[in-house]
């Protein structure tokens, strides 16, 4: 009897030992492992107003596949440096890289979590911490370790983004190989002209990629939240984007449902910064950046003019 | 009958000789029309040079300057056509050559994704799918 208990006590505290180890990469890289299908609704509020979609998901082993629930035959294939947008089982856009083993010292402070139960599973939720402000409520299902739910928040305490899934099956998913293309390499920082900073705001800048037509495209993580910046000699068309100012300067600005896009020119070219960082972040970082110059001159003049 | 007045102004001028004077000379003494034109440029010449002789005034230069205005207007007008031409030869080659291609917010996302997918924190949390959720827009 006192064997049946041992083997009981073992079964029900190690997945709870394993999540309790309330170290934020561990516990990421354990959901980077699960494999499972759901649904996922998206919820953001931002301050162009609310953005949400409702997607279907099937991750296998740091692979993930994503698709519209509206009956669209677009889906995306994310994992391992790649990233294809597919129509009807045929790409249509696709990127890859490799990266640097860089990483990021810890930003986040991680608590001991708490037990919670998530669509009838057990569960665990964890804050995360950054300068004193949570940035992050995440729930990890037990058993497969899966991030379930994703609540992330801005500087005041109020909801910026909520990523939560509406139904969950842990039968690893039967994912179809998408042909890969090969990868653009991170460069030395020291053979590329940049004058993207190496940290902002705490994001430090882990890779650096140049491409053959000369753009540059630099990528910025703080542990969790990322962003990727990119300088090209030409423009960058942002047809959905509203014209913002933001500080000093001018942007076109567009939001999608967990995604911010920031495009304007220098003058000797075009800039974009594509990330999930919180809003009230983009201020200080976009001041980190080469300033917005023949554009935003041109359209605050236009805007002094006619309003 | 053809009546020479080019030459008549040569002949006030001195510069007829030999054969052509004396042709322009018997034209006259049978021409009353050309004959009444040389008086009149007789007097017309004799009227100029019995005009006072006038000193020049001390601002005269200014004066002139003055003068030069409508050719310093001419001037303008031809560089104003200058440059109107040059900026039709720019606006066509403008219109000829091919603009340089923008760059789509689109395949930057997708860079911006394919990088994320190494990211230790990639998760459903990071996927970017930008076209996708346009559905849910």
């Amino acid at each position: 009897m006192r064997r049946l208990v041992a083997i009981v006590a073992v079964i029900v505290v190690i997945p709870a030992s394993v999540a309790a180890a309330s170290d934020l990469d561990d516990l990421l890289e354990r959901s980077r492992e699960a494999s499972y299908s759901a649904e996922q609704i998206i919820s953001c509020n931002t301050p162009d107003g609310l953005r949400d979609a409702v997607v279907r998901i099937a991750q296998d082993r740091g692979d993930i596949w994503i698709g519209s629930t509206a009956g669209g035959d677009l889906e995306v294939a994310a994992g391992s440096g790649g990233w294809t947008l597919l129509r009807g089982g045929d790409a249509v856009t696709t990127a890859s890289v490799d990266s640097s083993d860089e990483s990021v010292e810890p930003l986040y402070t991680v608590d001991d979590g708490m037990d919670s139960q998530f669509l009838g599973r057990s569960a665990m939720t964890y804050s995360l911490i950054r300068d004193g402000v949570l940035r992050a409520e995440l729930t990890f299902d037990d058993v497969s370790g899966a991030l379930v739910e994703a609540m992330t928040f801005l500087e005041d305490g109020s909801a910026f983004c909520k990523r939560v899934f509406i139904s969950f099956d842990a039968t690893p998913p039967n994912l179809t190989s998408v042909d890969p293309v090969e990868g653009v390499g991170p460069e030395d920082d020291a053979v590329v002209l940049t004058d993207l900073p190496e940290s902002i705001e705490g994001f430090e800048r882990l890779d650096l990629y140049l491409d053959d037509d000369g753009s540059t495209f630099a990528y910025y993580s703080d542990g969790f939240f990322s962003f990727a910046v990119f300088e090209t000699p030409t423009t960058v068309t942002l047809p959905e984007g509203v014209v913002v100012e933001v500080g000093e300067s001018v942007y076109e600005r567009s939001f999608t449902a967990g995604q911010a896009t920031y495009v304007w020119e220098t003058g000797v070219g075009g800039m974009a910064l594509v990330g999930d960082l919180p809003p009230d972040l983009h201020e200080s970082v976009l001041a980190s950046l080469p300033e917005s110059e023949t554009r935003g001159l041109l359209r605050r003049l236009w805007r002094s003019l006619f309003g | 009958m053809s009546h020479p007045s080019e030459q008549i102004s040569a002949y006030l001028d001195g510069e007829l000789h030999g054969q052509e004077l004396a042709g322009l000379l018997e034209h006259l003494s049978g021409c009353g029309k050309c004959s009444a034109e040389l008086e009149e440029f007789h007097q017309v010449r004799a009227a100029v040079r019995s005009l006072p002789v006038l000193e020049l005034p001390e601002n005269i230069v200014s004066e002139a300057d003055r003068v030069v205005v409508p050719l310093r207007r001419n001037r303008g007008v031809w560089v104003g056509a200058a440059a109107a031409v040059v900026a039709l030869v720019i606006a066509v080659a403008a219109m000829v050559t091919p603009p340089p291609t923008a760059v789509s917010v689109d395949d930057l996302s997708s860079r911006f994704g394919a990088r994320v997918s190494l990211d230790p924190a990639f998760s459903p949390a990071k996927v970017v799918v930008p076209e996708l959720n346009l559905v849910g827009e």
